[in-house]
């Protein structure tokens, strides 16, 4: 049996210094957020870097949380979806997804919006926002995300 | 969850201020008894709804004026709590700002005042919510209007009381705010009938989604989000080979508590990361015993058995349909063009974005979970086999669902979930690991479909033998012993076509496989539609017809509805009028199914070897369009759904061993492959019609109908590229 090693590590999440006490400092970021400082806004999909359901912005730039060693995170600014509504390009983008009435069930759009206020960090506009992104969407909001970036 | 009840009102717990009126949705035979029970006893959230209602669904007004509206049916991307907050924002004139909507409490009230009228059960599924409760809820609005006039009155008599909008009673003498009259308007017996609203200002507009702004800023509580305090964290593992139960398991795992739940073992840990782990590594220590018979869980067994079925003289089908005065099969011997085709379609995996989860606090004297459910009816009976507590002692509370798709009715994950909190009594959150939710689905049925048609010289159809092979849902949950119950859903899209059609015969064959079936969004019509479907187009092309014209003359005076989205898909897609682009093609199916009517048009492009959907074509009548924007959403997303289905889709067995693990080989459609859909919602004051499974049917023959025009080759086997994988975009 292995004996957890607990270490305790500092997060600034959305501008504010979060303190993690974690027995294994692999443990992916996304379950850090959401099982331990309690920020459910960024989901499991599928644990494997694919659907995209867990993308935080780590410096600025999309990742996904479900395979970044949460050590890896430390020291650096992290924003997840519930920082957004103070974030002018998160501000920016969660109007166009009400604007275009985006979300259907809703469990992918965090990482949806994730992507694309990343893009908008990155200087992407309009069209070339949407072509960074490939996060999985099984409701089918895949039209209505490509209307909402044309004007970001 | 005791205490005495005052019955006709109730001042919630937490929310003091703020008033309830219990309202008979249901017109039943006792309409007086608007009992509400006392508030939940729990530590937890969600005391602002006086569960137990005996009757009727809640409108909760608050002392500013608020409107609350609680309702039965699962939020599960569809836009319900929208749909339904539009019907009672037009019969009590409520400013849209002023109403929120919320799941009620599923309690053991009964009659279940959430339970939908159209199953009198607590359900969400087959399309039938708005259908449901487009009368019930309206007429409970308007009972509530008219108690609010009475109180007027009886504050302030003088007659003439009507509403106002933003929530008031006005008779042009004296203004209330429906705040000012709840407390007493509550007292007051229900009118036994009312007069429901003829205005049209909230239904059919397109308002934003109540719950869209939760779900842009992570504040939106999925079952997955749920947080108790005290809680632990568990994961699941179950047998690889399907249908295998613990034969014998380690007691523990890495530090990590583990419980034998049967058929799988559940892992307790202080994360989910660290459940699933352990989960995972325990896979070679769980020594299970296999079913005996891993031939009926093997696809190519499978497949082999329908083949033979299909073709077989001596079983003996189940005749869902017969209409006409001559045997099809004599029919078809006098027919100048015939068709025999043979449609195969895989077992399919629901792959909700939301995994399976469950959270669940057992004591000895209660039990609640808050659950992703879209079967509230069927989580009592479930806990209470597990808990032994009568159903008064149990709660259930329905998140957001992460997508339901029809896997979120089934019990396993709210069962598993029970089973851990009664055991280590402790609260706990059950969350599945995505490859365990894909292995263990109850996945859509795989069918194998044989349709013979045949048309004489006038070029009427005058034979179609169909016979449907494919394991049942119905016959594979049958408990009782002996007993083989029937399973018209098999069929569904099959039967009562629409078509002139002079002689047919609708079989059954059970295929006697054991893979864990379920209910996916269309259900029967997701198999059948493709097989009808597609077998019109192959007749239209041998008849040397074009298909929307053969549709068209096969369409009676009898189905006016079907014909009308037809000529209006012809219509949007310029089929009739325009060439497609050089190097496309198009294909077109129909439906009347859900108690609506659509018309699809897909318009591909590409080879034989790899094909684009670049647009698709809708029109439907779904009757009154309560949100016509929710009813294109819902259309575009049925659109992408199926064509996951049709170009990917598929859950192959190897004795019982599922193939599929992840996205990484269930692919699924991705944002670039999006066809730009068009929607034409064909005006109707018809009662509404289902809309979440209406899109899903007709993609499939759409879009092979479309393939054979542009390749030549027809395809009759699903899905279009099997074995496709996906990796990081």
């Amino acid at each position: 049996m292995m004996v957890p090693v607990s270490t305790t590590l500092t997060l600034n999440v959305n501008g504010v210094n979060r303190t993690a006490t974690v027995s294994d400092t692999g443990m992916p970021l996304l379950w850090v957020l959401r099982d331990i400082l309690g920020l459910t806004g960024t989901k499991y999909g599928c644990g494997i870097e694919i659907c995209g359901a867990c993308t935080v912005l780590v410096n600025g730039q999309a990742e996904k949380s479900c395979v970044m060693d949460v050590g890896s995170a430390v020291g650096k600014p992290i924003m997840t979806v519930e920082g957004l509504a103070v974030d002018p390009d998160g501000q920016k983008a969660q109007a166009a997804w009400i604007a275009n009435q985006v979300p259907q069930c809703g469990y992918c759009q965090p990482g949806m919006l994730m992507v694309t206020v990343g893009a908008m960090k990155a200087g992407h506009h309009g069209a070339s926002i949407g072509s960074e992104n490939s996060n999985v969407c099984v409701c089918g909001t895949y039209q209505r995300i490509n209307q909402a970036v044309q004007g970001l | 969850m005791s205490g005495s009840v005052d019955r006709r009102a109730v001042l919630t717990g937490a929310a003091a201020t703020a008033l309830v009126i219990p309202v008979a949705v249901v017109a039943t035979r006792n309409a007086a008894t608007l009992a509400v029970a006392s508030t939940s006893g729990t530590a937890t959230a969600s005391t602002t709804q006086p569960p137990g209602a005996a009757l009727g669904a809640y409108l909760q007004i608050d002392s500013a004026n608020n409107v609350k509206l609680f309702i039965g049916p699962s939020e599960m991307g569809q836009g319900i709590m929208t749909g339904l907050g539009q019907l009672v924002a037009e019969e009590l004139m409520l400013n849209w700002s002023q109403l929120s909507v919320e799941h009620a409490t599923a309690t053991a009230a009964s009659p279940n005042p959430f339970a939908n009228p159209m199953f009198g059960a607590q359900i969400t599924g087959g399309s039938t919510s708005i259908r449901g409760w487009y009368i019930p809820l309206r007429t409970a609005a308007a009972k509530a209007r008219d108690m609010l006039f009475a109180a007027a009155e009886a504050a302030t008599p003088g007659g003439g009381w009507q509403l106002a909008s933003g929530g008031k009673v006005t008779n042009g003498v004296t203004t209330f705010n429906f705040s000012d009259l709840v407390a007493a308007a509550a007292k007051l017996t229900p009118p036994s009938s009312v007069t429901l609203a003829t205005t049209r200002n909230v239904i059919g507009k397109r308002l934003h989604r109540t719950d869209i702004p939760a779900k842009v800023d992570g504040s939106a509580v999925f079952g997955i989000d749920v947080q108790i305090p005290g809680m632990v964290f568990a994961s699941v593992i179950h047998c690889p080979t399907s249908g295998g139960i613990v034969a014998s398991m380690p007691s523990s795992q890495n530090g990590a508590t583990l419980i034998n739940l049967g058929d799988a073992v559940g892992v307790i840990a202080t994360n989910t990361w660290s459940a699933m782990n352990a989960a995972q590594s325990l896979a070679s220590a769980i020594k299970w015993t296999l079913p005996t018979n891993l031939a009926s869980r093997d696809s190519v067994q499978i497949l082999a058995t329908a083949q033979s079925l299909l073709t077989s003289t001596t079983v003996t089908p189940r005749i869902y349909e017969s209409v006409g005065g001559i045997d099809p099969a004599a029919a078809l011997g006098q027919a100048t063009t015939k068709i025999d085709a043979t449609y195969n379609l895989p077992y399919l995996a629901h792959a909700c974005m939301e995994v399976l989860n469950c959270t669940a606090v057992v004591t000895p004297t209660s039990a609640e979970i808050w659950a992703p459910t879209q079967g509230q009816a069927m989580c009592f009976p479930t806990i209470m086999g597990i808990t032994g507590l009568p159903a008064s002692a149990i709660s259930v509370h329905t998140t957001y669902l992460g997508g339901g798709l029809g896997r979120k009715i089934e019990q396993d994950y709210i069962s598993q979930a029970v089973k851990i909190a009664k055991q280590i009594g402790k609260p706990v959150k059950l969350v599945w690991s995505r490859k365990q939710d894909f292995q263990n689905d109850k996945y859509r049925p795989c069918a194998s479909i044989r349709v013979q048609a045949g048309a004489d010289a006038a070029g009427n159809i005058t034979a179609l033998l169909y016979r449907n092979v494919s394991p049942s849902i119905n016959i594979q949950r049958n408990t009782t012993p002996g007993n083989n119950p029937e399973d018209t859903g098999a069929v569904a899209g099959a039967v009562g076509l629409p078509y002139a059609i002079a002689n047919r015969r609708i079989e059954f064959v059970p295929n006697p496989a054991d893979i864990p079936l379920g209910y996916w969004r269309s259900v029967g019509e997701s198999y059948n539609t493709f097989a009808v479907e597609s077998a019109i187009d192959e007749l239209a092309l041998a008849m040397g017809k074009d298909p929307v014209a053969l549709r068209r003359s096969l369409l009676t005076s009898a189905n006016p509805r079907l014909l009308g989205v037809l000529n209006a898909v012809d219509k949007l897609s310029g089929w009739s009028t325009t060439a497609p682009p050089k190097g496309s093609a198009r294909g077109v199916a129909i439906l009347s199914g859900f108690g609506s009517y659509i018309g699809l048009v897909a318009e591909i492009s590409g080879s034989a070897t790899s094909i684009r959907v670049n647009k698709m074509f809708c029109a439907i009548d779904c009757g009154v369009a309560i949100n016509p924007d929710s009813i294109e959403a819902q259309v575009q997303g049925g659109i992408a759904h199926g064509l996951s289905a049709a170009l990917w889709g598929q859950v192959t067995f190897a004795s019982g061993i599922p193939n599929v693990t992840n996205f990484s080989n269930y692919r699924v459609l991705r944002r670039a492959e999006m066809p730009a859909v068009s929607v034409a919602i064909v005006p109707s004051t018809e009662a509404p019609g289902g809309v979440g499974e209406t899109g899903v049917p007709c993609v499939a023959p759409a879009v092979a109908n479309a393939f054979a025009k542009l390749t030549g080759v027809r395809v009759r086997t699903l899905p279009f590229f099997p074995g496709a994988t996906m990796s990081d975009g």
